[in-house]
């Protein structure tokens, strides 16, 4: 499966700007959603200030949507680190439940009176924890038993899905105690002091969340260029034959970016979990996981990218509520435009790198020394 | 009927749908390409299905317009997956969602107020003294005319491709070793267009039959994660038809059992059901017991030169 990995590998170096390739593809996107709301009977006009509106006409819509793009942000740039070992990391969705459940466990088992300064680190760290452990299977699995991870993690997702419905379906695990036969199958709320606090803008729900993805890109970034590790990652991911020759610990290197990829996924399950409504309920994860590993593709290794397009699908999602509500046009609308884009993007940059991926040596079961050998990027 | 013959009778109309696409999808990733967007084309020849036998009254016209609609989807990512290069899971994934976004926004406009319900659909034929064997009979020699179409199609698929056959051998060099398949002079990008149709025309019929057949309605997401768990039942049966085949199987029996389990008393907790199929399909992939692996092309377009 390195053969693969190696294809992805040329991602990063651009051989057309993205931007106008994007750019492109959101305006072709969006013509055929003009089409659609036509279609529903919805005029451009009415369609276009319904979408702004829901998009940045209320402080609260914006607030909605920088949540959300916070836990893209966080998948997508985990995702980043594992690309750059040459690894796929198709299972954000699975780690985010994994995450998910964890942080619920700790956020409900603290005692009332735990201070914030102790609960919200223990459920954050929890939840990155339970990421971690979900990755460490496929990772372990990719190192000891040479199988693929974008399988392994693939089906990883559903067993993690799984295992938020036998948590809140079980009085033994984590469902909230029965009082009567409506109780919800959901975890008991968090504690209040392991809530996530608003940034306090003026009645937006912005959390702190935000800011501490932001960080982490930041940080992630600053890693992948500047330092040693971000080098021999990226080492591992272009010739993993060619770092072992080098001396590297190969197998290491993927089992921990693998396993940090779950961790920032995980992450990103105890934020969800510790933010409104505060409880553990199936479907919270609500396909974020998979939205995170569109925006890690098309980012391309870049965590400025990864910001962007998080923030760019964030919006357009939160947009497509109001759509429904104010213009009568069916939501799926957005899901529709959201979907081409990626589509577009995803037709048109691999065009952008088919130059730079002639020139890779064909991967062979067993690469020779000539073939293993790394023309740069 | 008594318990083990619903099990056996359920599990195996759970598994045929699964099969259909899973056997499909088999062909299309032994040759190279990995179709996440099973479920997409799943869904696509439900809805279509659907409408084609609302709007014609036959529901054998639904049926073909369930197998062409996913076919058109299955020739849109094959065009992107084979001709441009696009990643294969980024559009399979994407693929889902625009089938998600699209019947669902079809379905608003085109079966609004009840139109997508009790649709006409198909009819069982049972075949007579064999449907009568006992516990085997009604799971196997009952089914609807579609029913039969799908058998057929599975039969067919299985032989006409078989790793036997010049035909398979040819499929299986082009997901080998797509350069030295080109060298030999293998036209790997035609087979591979044609091995993707198939899937998609398979995973049409499966979402048509459990659409006219099963349900005889549409609902937002019908197929629910069936297209996943086909292309799961191909990994678990590692590639070969007869490892799909029983994976299938086990799969269908899984689903029917979390529903018979808590009639009969046993308290397993249907989570546990659900998870049963991913872990098997991940002890399969993790050489456990290693005799056959992917591919060694899957999901790697091919391009010429250099």
């Amino acid at each position: 499966m390195t053969a693969l990995t190696r294809r992805l590998g040329v991602g990063w170096s651009w051989r057309r700007h993205p931007l106008p390739v994007a750019l492109a593809a959101i305006a072709a996107a969006a013509l055929v959603g003009l089409v659609l709301c036509l279609i529903a009977g919805a005029g451009p006009g009415q369609t276009i200030s319904a979408l702004v509106e829901g998009t940045v006409g209320t402080p609260f819509a914006i607030g909605t949507s920088l949540n959300a793009a916070s836990v893209l942000i966080l998948i997508a740039g985990g995702f980043t680190i594992a690309f750059r070992a040459g690894l796929v990391n198709v299972g954000g969705e699975g780690q985010l439940a994994a995450g998910g459940v964890a942080a619920a466990a700790v956020g409900t088992t603290l005692g009332a009176g735990t201070p914030a300064v102790i609960a919200l680190p223990a459920v954050l760290a929890a939840g990155a924890a339970g990421g971690a452990l979900w990755a460490a299977i496929a990772a372990y699995l990719r190192v000891r038993r040479d199988a693929s991870e974008i399988i392994t993690t693939l089906l990883l997702n559903f067993v993690g899905l799984a295992l938020i419905t036998l948590m809140v379906n079980e009085p033994s695990l984590l469902r909230q105690p029965q009082t009567s036969s409506e109780t919800l199958p959901q975890s008991s709320p968090l504690i209040d002091s392991a809530h996530i606090p608003l940034l306090g803008l003026d009645s937006s729900p912005t959390t702190v969340a935000l800011l501490l993805a932001l960080a982490v890109v930041l940080a992630l970034g600053i890693v992948l260029r500047q330092t040693a590790t971000g080098l021999r990652l990226r080492t591992v991911g272009l010739s993993p034959s060619a770092a072992s020759r080098l001396g590297m610990p190969v197998a290491r290197h993927l089992f921990v970016s693998l396993t940090t990829a779950g961790a920032l996924a995980g992450l990103a399950g105890g934020v969800l979990i510790a933010t409104s409504p505060f409880v553990l309920v199936e479907g919270f994860t609500s396909g974020y996981g998979f939205t995170g590993l569109v925006v890690g593709l098309l980012a391309r290794g870049s965590m400025l990218a990864v910001i962007a397009v998080s923030l760019l699908l964030a919006f357009l999602t939160s947009g497509g509520i109001n759509l429904q509500l104010v213009a009568g046009v069916p939501s799926s609308t957005v899901t529709i435009v959201a979907a081409l884009i990626t589509i577009f993007i995803a037709g048109a940059a691999a065009q952008g790198a088919m130059t730079n991926f002639s020139r890779r040596p064909t991967p062979a079961p067993t690469p020779g020394p000539a073939a293993s050998a790394p023309t740069g990027a | 009927m008594d318990v083990l013959t619903q099990i056996v009778t359920s599990g195996v109309a759970f598994a045929l749908p699964l099969l259909v696409a899973a056997i499909g999808e088999l062909v299309s990733e032994r040759a190279g390409v990995l179709n996440l967007s099973l479920e997409g084309m799943m869904l696509t020849g439900a809805f279509a299905g659907v409408l084609g036998s609302v709007t014609t009254g036959s529901p054998v016209l639904g049926a073909l317009a369930g197998i062409l609609a996913a076919l058109v989807l299955g020739a849109a990512q094959a065009v992107l997956s084979i001709r441009l290069l696009a990643d294969q899971i980024v559009v399979g994934i994407a693929a889902n969602a625009l089938a998600l976004g699209a019947t669902t926004f079809g379905a608003r406009l085109l079966l609004a107020d009840g139109k997508g319900q009790d649709v006409a659909g198909f009819a069982d034929i049972k075949l007579p003294l064999l449907h009568s064997i006992p516990v085997l009979g009604p799971a196997l020699f009952s089914q609807t005319a579609l029913g039969w179409v799908c058998i057929a199609a599975i039969v067919a698929v299985v032989i006409v491709f078989s790793p036997r056959t010049v035909r398979g051998l040819t499929i299986d060099a082009v997901g080998e070793d797509a350069k030295s398949a080109d060298w030999t002079g293998l036209p790997v990008r035609r087979i591979r267009y044609l091995c993707v149709l198939l899937a998609a025309g398979m995973a049409g019929l499966a979402g048509a039959h459990l659409a006219l057949s099963e349900v005889r309605s549409f609902t937002d997401n019908l197929t629910a994660g069936i297209g996943y768990l086909a292309v799961v039942a191909v990994i678990a049966g590692r590639w070969r038809s007869t490892g799909v085949i029983v994976a299938s199987i086990v799969f269908g029996v899984a689903q029917a059992l979390q529903f018979a389990l808590p009639a009969v008393g046993v308290d397993v907790p249907s989570a546990l059901l659900i998870m049963l199929p991913y872990v098997f399909a991940i002890v399969a992939v993790s050489g456990f017991a290693a005799t056959s692996r992917a591919p060694t092309c899957l999901t790697r377009p091919f391009t010429r030169g250099a």
